[in-house]
């Protein structure tokens, strides 16, 4: 079971006794072609809701959402972009310093697929090097009419080193999970990894970390 | 907690549905002041439209116009201070010889993927309701009349706004187009070189206008890009209080893109110490959300009367001189990449 905070808001309490837990924020981003279900995913992630029709995104919308690990509290600052090609010279600005990069695309149309993998393509050649791209292969609730198949997607994945679920923000399914896997592979040293946003913080210091790990 | 709310329905008078967390209290301080604003700015607009003349572009009916348009008027007057009028009356029957077709499957395609997504939460757009059907007909009838724009993310929200303010599909297109193509420079087109170019103008008249919120901003690492995208596609819709956007509207038709930066400058100059209280970059982020929403953004009448003098002097030429001068450096920029 994982336990996840509703830390989104600035009325987040302080831990009561809580130990001493490390807190790390990451920047991470989600990619995609329109109606894909980015902003799904991270309605699904940070509010545990779902509306069957998502009001398409303009510019960017900014989230937040904590995530508790054994002994570590993963505080992500996500960046859910609008997808439709002529807003990608806008993407830029979102995915540079982003610690992790969520790529989605729709099981049920094959050209999304295809543009999930530029995604890709650009981000290894202009991101930090150091980033964790995880592809999402979502509206997996629709198998019936799906066109793109898991095994494709996993093979290109692991050429790619990248971590790979299928998904429904509709079901839940898989969301929480790879929000999960990207916390437990992104590093968690004091050491930054270079990218602007990666802060290590003393549970002091975080006024809205919260006392989801007991 | 839910306020005791009962003079005001959960739908508004544009067809939104209040969400739980409406403040009803603040928006019943608003209007029992905003009614008797509307019902003298309603009289006054009768006596000036009751005199049989049609609405010309003089200083009286600009200082009207700035008060606010009653909704009654809203649809012909938009039409007569902007060049839509005449525009259509030079070709008064292309929006209905477009949509006679045939439309292109691409557009067609690009277009419904976010008709259900355009104001799902508003009873006129929501499931099969009627304006789904207005919606894609004044947007793909747009697409296809301007095919370097075709069809751009936001566009839908601002033809499903002006579908609601004139109840009309052949006004909101013609609204449309004479806002893409005649009023914004180029927001809209496949590179959407205007809008970028208009984010750089911000940022420079708020590093000389507000220097202290434009340095403290760039220090927390957020970018004015970020910010403010959706400010200047959206034309404010989806951003700001609905009745806030519509009063914006009544000005932008009458007075341009100039008042896109006055909106943005207030918004920022009111917030001032809110922005400079922000310490990190996710409050800021969350701060830039709050303050359009806030009770300084709800109260349209005298938000758009703090539009003209909270930023002060901004004059036509230096928005066309920043506009020259970033377009410029945006093309060198491109010519040194492509080397």
């Amino acid at each position: 079971m994982i336990s996840i905070a509703m830390a989104t808001n600035r009325s987040a309490q302080r831990p009561n006794g809580a130990p001493q837990t490390k807190v790390c924020q990451f920047k991470l981003v989600l990619l995609g072609e329109s109606a894909v279900g980015k902003s799904s995913l991270v309605l699904r992630f940070v509010k545990g809701q779902f509306h069957e029709y998502q009001e398409s995104t303009i510019g960017a919308a900014f989230l937040t959402q904590t995530l508790c690990l054994d002994d570590t509290t993963v505080k992500f600052e996500i960046w859910d972009t609008a997808g439709q090609e002529r807003y990608h010279s806008l993407a830029p600005m979102y995915y540079r310093g982003a610690q992790a990069a969520i790529v989605v695309y729709d099981i049920t149309n094959q050209d999304t697929f295809g543009r999930a993998k530029n995604w890709v393509k650009e981000l290894q050649r202009q991101a930090s090097p150091s980033i964790v791209i995880a592809l999402a292969g979502n509206k997996s609730d629709l198998a019936a009419k799906r066109m793109v198949e898991f095994e494709e997607a996993q093979a290109y994945a692991d050429e790619n080193g990248l971590l790979f679920m299928e998904t429904s923000a509709k079901t839940a399914m898989n969301v929480n999970d790879i929000f999960l896997a990207i916390a437990n592979k992104l590093p968690k040293s004091e050491v930054s990894t270079g990218g602007a946003g990666t802060r290590v913080l003393n549970d002091a210091d975080a006024p809205r970390a919260s006392s989801c790990c007991k | 907690m839910k306020m005791a709310h009962s003079s005001f329905s959960t739908v508004d008078e544009y067809g939104f549905e209040r969400h739980d967390d409406f403040d009803y209290e603040s928006y019943e301080d608003f209007m029992s002041h905003y009614l008797k604003v509307l019902a003298s700015r309603a009289q006054k607009w009768s006596t000036l439209l009751g005199e049989g003349k049609s609405v010309k572009r003089t200083n009286t009916v600009k200082r009207y116009v700035r008060k606010g348009i009653p909704s009654d008027h809203r649809p012909s007057v938009w039409m007569a201070i902007s060049e839509a009028e005449k525009m259509k009356e030079s070709t008064p029957d292309l929006y209905q010889k477009i949509l006679d077709g045939p439309f292109e499957k691409e557009l067609v395609d690009l277009v419904k993927t976010d008709l259900p997504r355009t104001f799902p939460d508003n009873i006129y757009f929501s499931k099969e309701a009627n304006h789904q059907t207005h919606l894609f007909h004044v947007l793909i009838a747009y697409a296809h009349n301007n095919r370097v724009v075709g069809y751009c993310q936001g566009l839908n929200y601002i033809a499903g706004l002006l579908l609601l303010a004139t109840k009309s599909e052949e006004t909101s297109f013609w609204l449309l187009k004479v806002l893409v193509e005649k009023i914004l420079p180029d927001y809209y087109t496949k590179t959407m070189d205007g809008l970028i170019v208009d984010i750089e103008v911000l940022s420079e008249l708020v590093k000389s206008k507000v220097p202290d919120v434009h340095q403290h901003v760039i220090n927390l690492g957020l970018p004015w890009a970020v910010i403010t995208t959706k400010w200047f596609v959206c034309l404010f819709a989806e951003v700001l209080p609905i009745e806030t956007v519509l009063r914006i509207w009544d000005c932008l038709f009458y007075e341009g893109s100039k008042i896109l930066f006055r909106v943005c400058l207030t918004l920022i100059r009111n917030n001032r110490a809110s922005i400079l209280a922000c310490n990190d970059f996710t409050s800021l982020a969350e701060c830039f959300k709050a303050i359009v929403k806030n009770a300084s953004a709800l109260h349209c009448h005298e938000f758009m009367q703090s539009i003209f003098k909270v930023p002060g002097t901004l004059s036509n030429s230096t928005i066309l001189k920043l506009r020259a001068r970033f377009a410029k450096q945006r093309r060198e920029q491109q010519q040194k990449e492509h080397r």
